[in-house]
């Protein structure tokens, strides 16, 4: 009876394992589904009532999947309504502006949150918003504002609300609150939406918007509309008409494309916890198949074939995979919560609605959580299978080390490889290796895992043996006892700790790294910046303001706008070459940065080879309103990591219809000035535009170099589970040996041992299996971290931090896991039936 | 001669109603200081659990077990465990050494799990009297079957008990290691003035004691002072008619 209940305990421990490993993999695919069937519905909603979509054809493509596009004319809108089938048509604009809370902090997230918009509010038949409150805008003075927008900033309807934008900030009166589709802010998005009249004079240009929204009256199909439209333009007039179809298709899909990224950079932590969970499933077959030696050296004894118990094991684990993998999925459903909410946490805000649980979701968790656990349960099922029957005679489990000898060297092999072809690299051989050579390092130290724990376990419990007495001696020569099993069960562990730290070190290294290029690239006092980069950011008039103001000497800015290059898309650094000196650094090559001028470029020296191209050449460029203009070579500059590999001037997009932000503003403070008084100046000139905030140089730096911290947190986050798993396999394998010890046990307690030395004893036991893996993780972390900045080398990443408070909190966490993983282990110890345990039959 | 330990009025009731399982009904009985005492009696007949009770592993339905002036009910889970630590000795059948530790490490286990300094002199003279000098850094697997039960025997005597418990110690050995064990035993009380309360069922085993108690259907139906192995055997020839 005892051992159908040990049984189920071991089916259920086993199937935990399962259920971890494929709940996050659930959880990221239900997450990422559930998303993009709320953006699909989302844009088919809002596109509902939009039967045609006229824009312009030139355009710029920017980094993940974006765009810049040029603007059309507001003149087509009585173009297109001369259409038959055409039953209205409207400018339509959505660009950036940054409403002002009334506390008179910006609205939306500086980093990379989700954006800020300003718009147009298009009524009558193409109504993409319905008002909810309030009343549509009629004119320049009022705007109506997004639900979630109004709450934020604590608006309500004739409300004064200022609102920044290119142009810079102005002053406007709430008459609205208006919702999209049915969310109250599509994305976590905010919205300050105008008339058509008041928008393109606001945020884009008198007579200019982004597209044109048509309405068909129902006589003809959408199709049938489009091209009727279409015909009403020439070549030189470089528009495109969309069907409500397919602008909806292919909104859904530039969201699609980036939710895609997401959904991948989440499948990678979901496999690694996979993964790690492969480990716990291993060991624990493992250890089953040990304590079952004598029941299946019984069944091999009474005729079974090795290939019956092999079965038996197999067959087991395909129930276990199954039932395992089905409540992973289950547990999914919270997991994609939990996702939602991290992410959310790390600024970046998702709307999702319902949940979406597509048969592909499942089938996928399915077959992928069956297939490791068969994976998993192979070589301890062979194990199994090989029992000899004599061993029905022994009375204790038993699991057996191979040959050491041949241990080693299988080990050695890989890791001697591995780390030869990590010095190759160092040597110059393609970074490509580098792969090979973590996956031959890794192998090599897990296969001498077995040989190695039992040292490490003796060296890392020496100190406790001395603290705690007998109690920590008996912990200590536990945890090296099964060499084998410990070896398993901190190898989840080394996982884990080794992807932390080797994220902890690249982290830190790039922080130093960006400390050096930030500090030598800027020599002002002060620095004006938005962090959302590529996405709107300062008024190009705020640096003339800064400059006016007393006690700065100069005030430069630096933008980033995408413009085609010779035809290609890029994003290009705009700088203002008259007041660069002293504050912005160039190491120019060729030429000079204060000479450049509104016909020239200046380019990286690594691209001016690919190129080609040196002083003088002629390169054609087009900017993102389809100017085009013919550029020259001007200078050649060395690589740089925080400067695109084109810099042009900004006098380049004086005249044109290019709506360019300024993202940085370096300031230089006249000698002797009281720095309390230019930042309170700076301060006022900044908020004129509602938008921006003033550091120090020192803050500045500190923050650039911060910026590396959010990922970082959020890569943390998606290893957290992998660490639970690894905690999880130790609870596991401590429960099983503890079961298997229950006569130890008994026999300790009969002898005086209480149960809270029992308690300590398993404690300590777990915290040296746990300090083993990080022990080692630690060690591989760092070489791994230093083999990706190695490989990194060419994209100017020069530094190696060593993170020593990252390592020490490391193993301070290792430490802690181990205790907790301890408790439930521990309290069954103490329960042992003292008299079962010496009462011999 | 004092009292080491007793039962008063110990009842030992499993089960309930008409599966109700009398394993000691109201037994009375003492060990005295420095004397070997053996429990015998057919496989039923309660003696595992008297031994079990008095030795504070198991506890009992009615009346009360002293040891040493100290009525064991009153005690925590706690309270009991040092007790047996500090002033209990225990010899079991089989499986009594910790497999990780050595053989002077388990000697000393109850005094380091008590964080006391063995006695040095005292340990020497046990480790002797059971002749194991030079086997001390041996892990049990690698001791025989007679050896580890030396160990034992050294486990029980090392922290000066008031009192051993022995429970089958010879059962698993053959006829003369067992011997050995025994004489180990006997020494401990007659040289070392320890006391020790066995439960067995082999005749000669029970023959070297100075007392054997006899218990039949958990009650104490018998005593025999002296005992030779005819004498015991011929008792316990009774209980099957």
């Amino acid at each position: 009876m005892k051992s159908v209940l040990s049984r189920k305990a071991r089916l259920f421990l086993t199937s935990l394992a399962v259920i971890l490993g494929t709940s996050f993999l659930a959880g990221a695919t239900i997450f990422t589904d559930t998303l993009n069937k709320t953006f699909d519905t989302l844009f088919a909603e809002v596109f509902e009532e939009v039967d045609g979509f006229v824009r312009s054809t030139d355009v710029i493509e920017t980094d993940f999947g974006g765009e810049e596009r040029a603007r059309v004319p507001i003149s087509y809108v009585e173009r297109i309504k001369a259409v038959p089938g055409v039953a209205d048509a409207q400018g339509f604009i959505q660009t950036f502006a940054r409403i002002v809370g009334k506390d008179g902090e910006p609205l939306g997230s500086d980093g990379n949150g989700p954006p800020t918009f300003g718009g147009t509010f298009n009524t009558g038949e193409i109504a993409l918003w319905a008002v909810s409150e309030g009343r549509a805008p009629t004119n320049g003075t009022e705007v109506i504002l997004d639900e979630a927008s109004a709450e934020d900033g604590k608006y309500t309807i004739g409300d004064t609300v200022k609102i920044t934008a290119a142009a810079g900030s102005r002053e406007f009166t709430m008459v609205g609150i208006a919702n999209y589709g049915d969310v109250s802010s599509p994305g976590g998005a905010t919205f300050a939406l105008f008339d058509d009249v008041t928008a393109m004079e606001f945020l884009t240009q008198p007579g200019l918007v982004d597209a044109i929204l048509v309405a068909g009256d129902g006589t003809v199909s959408n199709t049938t509309l489009a091209d009727a439209i279409q015909a009403q333009f020439g070549p030189q007039d470089r528009v495109e008409t969309l069907t409500g179809d397919e602008i909806t298709k292919e909104t859904q899909d530039q969201i699609g494309a980036a939710l895609d990224f997401l959904g991948t950079f989440l499948k990678i932590f979901s496999y690694i916890a996979l993964g790690v969970a492969a480990f716990v499933i291993y060991n624990v077959f493992s250890i089953s198949a040990a304590q079952r030696e004598r029941e299946n050296a019984l069944m091999r004894a009474v005729g079974a074939s090795k290939k019956q118990i092999r079965r038996i094991v197999l067959i087991e684990a395909l129930v276990i995979g199954v039932v395992g993998s089905a409540l992973g999925i289950l547990a999914g459903i919270g997991i994609s919560r939990g996702l939602s909410a991290m992410l959310k946490a790390f600024g970046v805000d998702l709307p999702s609605k319902g949940l979406t649980v597509t048969s592909s979701a499942i089938t996928a968790t399915l077959q992928i959580g069956v297939i490791v656990t068969l994976v998993s349960a192979y070589f301890p099922a062979r194990a199994a299978g090989k029992v000899p029957p004599l061993a029905a005679m022994r009375s204790t489990a038993l699991e057996t080390i191979g040959s050491m000898r041949t241990r080693l060297i299988v080990g050695f092999t890989p890791l001697l490889i591995g780390i030869g072809l990590v010095l190759a690299v160092v040597g110059g051989l393609g970074a490509a290796w580098i792969g090979l050579a973590v996956l031959l390092v890794f192998s090599g130290v897990l296969i001498l895992g077995p040989v190695t724990s039992r040292p490490l376990a003796m060296a890392i419990g020496a100190p406790i043996a001395r603290v705690r007495g007998v109690t920590g001696e008996m912990a200590r020569q536990n945890a090296a006892r099964n060499p084998k099993r410990t070896a398993r069960t901190a190898a989840p562990v080394l996982i884990g700790v080794a992807l932390v730290t080797a994220v902890t070190a690249l982290a830190a290294s790039l922080r130093a790294e960006v400390r050096d290029i930030v500090g030598e690239q800027f020599r002002g006092d002060y620095v004006v910046s938005v962090t959302s980069q590529g996405f709107g950011g300062l008024s190009p008039l705020l640096v003339d303001d800064i400059n006016e103001v007393e006690g700065v000497a100069n005030a430069t800015a630096i933008g980033y706008t995408p413009v085609l290059v010779d035809g290609n898309s890029a994003l290009t650094t705009v700088v203002d070459p008259a007041t660069t000196e002293g504050l912005f650094e160039l190491t120019m090559l060729e030429g000079e940065l204060s000479s450049l001028d509104a016909t020239g470029i200046l380019v990286e020296k690594d691209k001016a080879e690919r190129e080609s191209w040196s002083v003088g050449s002629d390169v054609p460029l087009k900017l993102s309103d389809g100017t085009e203009i013919a550029a020259m070579v001007q200078g050649i500059y060395d690589s740089n990591d925080f400067v695109a590999n084109t810099v042009v001037s900004r006098q380049l997009f004086e005249g044109t219809g290019v709506t360019r932000f300024d993202q940085q503003i370096y300031i230089e403070i006249e000698e002797g000035t009281d720095s309390a008084t230019v930042e309170a100046a700076l301060d006022a000139a900044i908020a004129e535009y509602g938008n921006g905030k003033v550091q120090s140089r020192d803050e500045f730096i500190d923050e650039q170099a911060n910026q590396v911290n959010q990922l970082l947190g959020l890569i943390y986050g998606l290893l957290a589970l992998s660490v639970i798993i690894a905690a999880v396999g130790i609870v596991i394998t401590l429960l099983l040996s503890v079961y298997e010890r229950r006569r130890e046990l008994g026999l300790l307690r009969a002898v005086g041992m209480t149960r809270s030395q029992v308690r300590t004893s398993v404690r300590w036991e777990s915290v040296i299996t746990s300090l083993i893996g990080a022990v080692a993780g630690v060690i591989l972390g760092l070489g791994l971290g230093f083999v990706i900045i190695l490989s990194l080398a060419d994209e100017g990443l020069s530094n190696y931090a060593f993170p020593v408070g990252g390592i020490v909190s490391i193993l301070i966490l290792s430490f802690i896991v181990g205790v907790l993983a301890s408790v439930y282990p521990a309290y069954r110890a103490t329960r042992v039936d003292v008299l079962d345990a010496i009462t011999t039959t | 001669m004092t009292v080491a330990a007793a039962a008063v009025h110990a009842s030992k009731i499993y089960g309930k109603g008409d599966s109700e399982v009398r394993a000691l009904d109201d037994v009375t009985v003492e060990f005295h200081d420095g004397e070997f005492t053996a429990i015998m009696g057919p496989s039923g007949s309660g003696k595992s659990t008297l031994m079990h009770c008095i030795a504070g592993l198991d506890e009992l339905t009615a009346g009360s077990v002293l040891i040493a002036g100290t009525d064991l009910s009153t005690l925590s889970d706690k309270e009991l465990t040092v007790l047996r630590r500090d002033q209990v000795g225990f010899i079991f059948q089989s499986f009594n050494l910790v497999p990780t530790l050595n053989a002077y490490e388990n000697i000393t286990l109850p005094l380091a799990l008590g964080g006391k300094k063995p006695n040095g002199e005292w340990v020497d003279k046990v480790v002797a009297t059971v002749g194991l000098g030079d086997r001390l850094k041996h892990r049990p697997s690698e001791l025989s079957g007679g050896q580890q039960q030396r160990v034992a025997v050294a486990r029980a005597l090392a922290n000066e008990p008031h009192i051993i418990f022995a429970d089958e110690p010879t059962g698993n050995l053959d006829s003369k290691t067992g011997h050995q064990i025994l004489d180990f035993m006997r020494k401990a009380v007659d040289e070392l003035g320890q006391t020790i309360v066995m439960v067995t069922h082999d005749p000669v085993a029970a023959s070297i004691a100075d007392r054997i108690i006899f218990l039949a259907d958990g009650k104490v139906v018998d005593e025999m002072r002296e005992p030779t192995p005819e004498k015991v055997l011929d008792r316990m020839k009774r209980f099957g008619e």
